[in-house]
């Protein structure tokens, strides 16, 4: 099987295994809903900062991804279908499509939490492309360092809240930066233009996704192989 | 199990002697030649033979834990782990000292007459996070029971945080505005930042500061074998 063919099969397989169960959407979507309403009955009816804004958006992100993105090796382990994979598809095809899959979730996720947010706080937004841009490349990054971070904790005796535990160390470049830029998207009447003034971090969140994604793919087949 | 017994012979005990005796040397030294005098800095600028060479032990304890982890990736032997996992505890030493010293140095320098112990300058707070990833390598090193998986898996966060690194520790602290020297573009350490006689002291200060950081490192290599093998009866 040639590797493009095995890692879109592995991709179609979880989308489907998704559709059908609909565990992480509803997941990732009922957390980003509900934080998005604590947030905003937390701050109540005041006008808040675009710094302030733009945290809070990627703080719920951020940790949206460590709760709904943890399971996508745990879900093989308990369902027994490991095995499967591994005799039937090279390592670095599991970790495309699996990749594929995130990338696709969390972007999804952004989308909506970032149209969530300038609904209810009521934020204007300057540059919408800039911020169109910050959270796709924010969404590559995450979803690259939580797939090999999911795949490490799946073989961990106890799963679940390790993961927060090493990936938020892993992920603060990555909160710095994005929050950084999706400041200045929001930010009415700049001096430069937002797109000028962002270039460098643009450039940083790119070089952060590339080398997760390098990284991981380097190292998933010793996680994944026993 | 693997039992590699770690003697070390005569020429390590000459040579841990020799270290000894150059860091006493090294910290006499320190104190007391006598150094330019700047306003605010003052005799604070002495801080520089012990801050600075920590982090070069930090920076040294996380090559050797991050070509043990890959070593120990090609060849799974308990050696290697216990070479990874030493080298990041005896790293993590040198980093919690360093910050240590930062905060001292920074209160009576960059915040001198605020009364501010810490005020989240980018190179304290990141070299902070460092360490947090550390900490999760132990965590993680924790919940796992079965030696060689644990190893496995302990190697590969390791060498994903290695890759990581870089952005903690170069790139995000000279995008954003710092009091620490190498904000903004420049280097940390340029060639005229430092008064020639300060060189004399310095850079054996880092030399010693990685000897002894490898000293450390192998007394605990050799301790943790030791520990195995007397588990294993």
């Amino acid at each position: 099987m040639d590797w493009l063919h095995g890692a879109w099969a592995v991709f179609q397989k979880d989308l489907r295994l998704e559709l059908r169960t609909r565990y992480a959407i509803n997941a990732l979507l009922l957390f980003v809903v509900s934080s998005l309403l604590l947030v905003a009955f937390a701050i109540g009816t005041g006008q808040v900062g675009e710094r302030v804004a733009s945290a809070l958006l990627w703080v719920v992100i951020v940790f949206a991804g460590a709760v709904g993105l943890g399971r996508a090796f745990v879900a093989e382990e308990e369902r027994g279908t490991v095995l499967l994979l591994q005799l039937h598809l090279r390592p670095s095809m599991v970790y495309a499509g699996k990749l594929l899959f995130n990338v696709l979730l969390v972007g999804a996720m952004n989308a909506i939490a970032a149209v969530g947010f300038v609904l209810v706080l009521g934020l204007e937004v300057e540059a919408v492309g800039l911020l169109a841009a910050t959270l796709a490349l924010g969404a590559l990054g995450l979803a690259g360092a939580m797939t090999l971070l999911s795949a490490i904790i799946a073989r961990a005796a106890s799963g679940g809240p390790l993961l927060p535990v090493l990936a938020f160390p892993l992920l603060i470049p990555l909160l710095l930066t994005v929050v950084r830029v999706t400041q200045r998207a929001l930010l009415l009447g700049a001096s430069a233009g937002p797109w000028d003034a962002s270039a460098g971090d643009l450039v940083t969140l790119g070089a952060y996704a590339g080398v997760v994604i390098t990284a991981s793919v380097l190292l998933f087949d010793y996680v994944w192989n026993d | 199990m693997n039992t590699t017994r770690t003697r070390y012979g005569t020429g390590y005990r000459f040579l841990t002697i020799g270290i000894a005796g150059w860091m006493t040397v090294v910290i006499v030294a320190g104190l007391v030649l006598s150094i330019p005098r700047l306003n605010i800095l003052e005799e604070s600028a002495r801080n520089l033979y012990f801050h600075v060479p920590m982090w070069f032990a930090l920076m040294a304890g996380m090559i050797v834990s991050a070509v043990y982890s890959a070593r120990y990736l090609m060849k799974p032997t308990l050696e290697r782990d216990v070479r990874a996992e030493q080298a990041a505890l005896v790293a993590m030493l040198f980093g919690v000292l360093g910050l240590i010293t930062g905060m001292v140095w920074a209160r009576f320098t960059w915040y001198v007459g605020t009364g501010k112990w810490w005020n989240f300058d980018p190179k304290q707070s990141m070299t902070a996070v460092q360490l947090m990833v550390f900490a999760a390598y132990f965590v993680l090193r924790s919940s796992i029971d079965e030696p060689r998986k644990r190893g496995r898996i302990a190697a590969v966060y390791n060498l994903f945080a290695v890759a990581i690194a870089p952005f903690l520790l170069y790139v995000l602290p000279r995008q954003l505005e710092s009091l620490h020297p190498g904000g903004e573009g420049s280097p940390a350490f340029s060639q005229t930042d430092l008064a020639p006689e300060m060189r004399m002291v310095f850079y054996p200060a880092v030399i010693g500061f990685i000897a002894l950081f490898w000293w450390i490192y192998t007394q605990r290599v050799r301790l943790r074998l030791a520990e195995e093998r007397l588990a294993d009866g």
